[in-house]
């Protein structure tokens, strides 16, 4: 029987995504672990991998937004049949969005089949007892869940995928017409930049500033860089430590605003704002008040080298308390940062430059910084905020402080 | 903390007691002179003297209604049968003498008698000379059994043993006598009926015995390196069973495997399966895995006696199939 491929779920809070190409085309051979397609969600655009070893015996869906689940595709042995009823299901175009936007547990044949797979001979659904139970309390039919055990069996995973999953809701592909002007029809990452920031600006805010004297930090990065050449500590991955760990003697920036209580994150995730060819992403050094500055370079060099190549997974932009944003590189002196929410805190970072400064009653010549924090007041207050402010200052300019 | 093998852990217990109770005695084929075929009486007799160190005939069967009989008058004897198999000569004394006796005394008589055996592959004994019959007595209600897996915990177990009031069958594993580990200065009484969790983990419960408590913590090493998480939880009484451990354990952990080194099939770990299925039935999301003996006798040659007890991979195997990645 050929084998379906089904749209995965990428990340949590994932609905649908948007297949960009085909890697392969029909009839052609695949192996199990080959890139099959490409599927732009609203976080990254990712190359899904075939599951199963075959010949892609059919697209059912070229190209466009398709609901996590759905079945995109078959493979199997070639000459062999596409089972009708799923077939019928998933034709090429807008057609199917009204059928699959019901719940999973009444849509028709695309979950209907994969379930009746797995099933056994009395029509009993292969599930683990766990998964039984979890179905039972949140109300989730199995029969709408596809299993992804041993032999299709539904586990808890498949469960708790199949509750966030809920309701999808595509938009329609927009047309690009001729004429002069031109439309760059939204991608989901535009969307959820959009819808995201739109948020943030609701946010109340404040804005603090202060410039810090970067001498030690650059004799410390080229010191490191001396020692070991092989990983290139930057100045970012000072700010990231330092950062890290002023958020962990502050830790009401550490949080995030809830309707009734206030989230103090134990661990310092440090969000790294990055250009990447298809638009900002941020993607996260997890708990970096425990990594070493090397350790640090080391997971900044693979997350920001797979974000300008589009291939972060969803995994990597998930979870963070706290945001750099640094656009030191270009020619800004200083600029304040819009809120990444959830996170309670975000830091701008601009160009260091050599500037005039009093010192010792004279004037000395030094690498200055400015960083401007932006913070949500509903979280922290203006105090709490500049002491922050204030270590990250003292730790940039004595960076053994931060230890 | 001091250090001690296994050996001197359970020499340490026996001596211990002896010391400061003179109700406690030990007996046994060759276990004065000789120390005991695994070393663990030698120099006692010295110390103790022929009385309380007594050799006895080369019958299980009569050493064991003995040590029956005078824990009945009152002393505490602890018996060491050479070998596990031979557990089934003393199997009449044991099952139908010393298990029965508390019940159909209505309670006037208690067999506060310890029987001290030893089992296990690993050094070519061949068929008769290293199975693993615990299952053979967690099925005899009126009988504690008790598998140490290390130092610290034979020494403190079999002090509990000593001093319960019931007859205990205590299993030690022939290739652990060597092992080193830290004990408490001073004997700490380990209860029996509670397990001990050697190491903690989210993804997969592995409830292993003896031997295989060692081969487990070592899967569950090369398990961490591909990110799954397992917890290591030994018994260390078999009966009674430390349920709400075990239970607990897979409630939080979803998944189980029940280790071995006697032959799987009705198994203790059969045992602990059902348990855990029916008490933690909700909570399972992968069927059990059971590793064990295959259902063959002891091979000699070592190359086939490694192929027929299970070792750290065999529990590796397992751990990974509940977890979906086999």
């Amino acid at each position: 029987m050929a084998t379906e491929v089904i749209l995965p779920r990428l990340g949590q809070g994932m609905e649908s995504g948007t297949i960009v190409r085909w890697l392969k085309s029909e009839g052609e051979p695949v192996e199990k672990g080959e890139p099959l397609f490409e599927l732009d969600t609203d976080k990254v655009t990712q190359e899904v991998e075939a599951e199963a070893a075959g010949v892609l015996l059919k697209i059912a869906v070229s190209e466009g937004e398709v609901p996590v689940g759905q079945t995109v595709a078959f493979i199997g042995a070639q000459g062999e049949d596409v089972p009708e009823v799923v077939a019928a299901a998933a034709p090429e175009e807008a057609a199917p969005r009204e059928e699959t936007r019901a719940e999973p547990a009444q849509e028709p044949a695309a979950e209907a089949a994969p379930a009746a797979e797995v099933a056994s001979g009395n029509g009993r659904i292969k599930a683990s007892p766990l998964a039984r139970r979890m179905a039972r309390e949140r109300g989730i039919e199995l029969s709408g869940v596809r299993g992804t055990g041993p032999d299709g069996r539904i586990v808890a995973e498949d469960v708790e995928r199949a509750e966030v999953g809920g309701v999808a809701a595509p938009a329609t592909p927009v047309v690009v017409p001729s004429g002069e002007v031109e439309r760059v029809p939204l991608t989901s990452i535009r969307k959820t930049i959009a819808r995201r920031l739109t948020e943030a600006w609701q946010i109340p805010v404040f804005q603090l500033q202060t410039s810090a004297d970067m001498t030690r930090v650059n004799a410390l990065v080229a010191k490191l860089r001396e020692r070991d050449s092989e990983v290139r500590v930057t100045v970012t991955d000072v700010l990231t430590k330092v950062c890290a760990q002023a958020l962990m003697r502050h830790r009401e920036v550490n949080a995030e605003f809830t309707d009734d209580a206030i989230l103090l994150h134990p661990s310092a995730n440090v969000g790294l704002a990055v250009a990447a060819p298809q638009g900002l992403v941020v993607p996260v050094i997890r708990g970096a008040e425990r990594l070493s500055l090397v350790e640090i370079a080391g997971v900044r060099a693979d997350l920001v080298g797979r974000a300008r190549e589009n291939k972060l997974r969803a995994e990597d932009l998930g979870g963070g308390t706290f945001t750099i944003s640094n656009l030191g590189m270009y020619a800004v002196e200083r600029f304040t940062a819009v809120l990444n929410p959830p996170q309670a805190a975000i830091v701008a970072v601009g160009a260091t430059e050599e500037r005039v400064v009093p010192l010792d009653g004279g004037t000395a010549v030094r690498p200055m910084v400015v960083l401007t924090g932006t913070f949500d007041h509903r979280a922290v207050d203006g105090a709490p905020a500049a002491a922050f402010l204030q270590t990250l200052k003292e730790s940039l300019e004595d960076p053994g402080l931060a230890l | 903390m001091p250090e001690l093998t296994y050996r001197e852990a359970v020499r340490d217990a026996l001596s211990t007691a002896m010391r400061q109770d003179d109700d406690v005695f030990i007996m046994g084929e060759d276990i004065a002179e000789m120390g005991g075929s695994m070393g663990v009486t030698a120099g006692m007799l010295d110390e103790f003297g022929k009385e309380r160190v007594r050799n006895t005939p080369i019958s299980e069967m009569a050493l064991a209604g003995a040590a029956i009989g005078a824990a009945m008058q009152g002393m505490r004897p602890v018996a060491e049968i050479m070998y596990e198999d031979f557990m089934t000569l003393a199997a009449e004394q044991v099952v139908n003498q010393a298990a029965k006796l508390r019940y159909m005394s209505g309670g006037q008589l208690t067999v506060p008698v310890v029987f001290r055996t030893q089992g296990g592959a690993g050094w070519s004994p061949g068929a008769q000379h290293a199975q693993q019959l615990e299952a053979w007595f967690v099925h005899i209600p009126g009988l504690k059994v008790v598998f140490a897996s290390t130092p610290e915990d034979v020494r403190g177990l079999l002090w509990s043993a000593i001093y319960d009031d019931n007859p205990v069958v205590f299993f030690e594993h022939r290739t652990l006598y060597p092992i080193k580990g830290d004990v408490p200065e001073e004997i700490e009484p380990i209860p029996l009926g509670r397990a001990r969790v050697h190491r903690e983990g989210g993804d997969v419960t592995v409830i292993a015995t003896g031997r295989l408590v060692h081969e487990s913590l070592k899967a569950a090493e090369e398990a961490e390196r591909d990110g799954i998480s397992v917890e290591v939880v030994d018994p260390r009484t078999l009966q009674p069973l430390d349920e709400e451990t075990l239970v607990g354990s897979v409630k939080k952990t979803n998944r189980a495997v029940v280790a071995h080194e006697a032959v799987t099939r009705m198994g203790f770990g059969a045992e602990v399966a059902a348990v855990l299925q029916y008490q933690a039935f909700d909570w399972l999301d992968a069927p059990i895995e059971r590793v064990g003996a295959k259902f063959a006798p002891l091979a000699f040659a070592p190359v086939m006696e490694a192929f027929v007890v299970p070792h750290a991979d065999d529990v590796l195997a397992a751990i990974k199939r509940t977890v979906g990645k086999a």
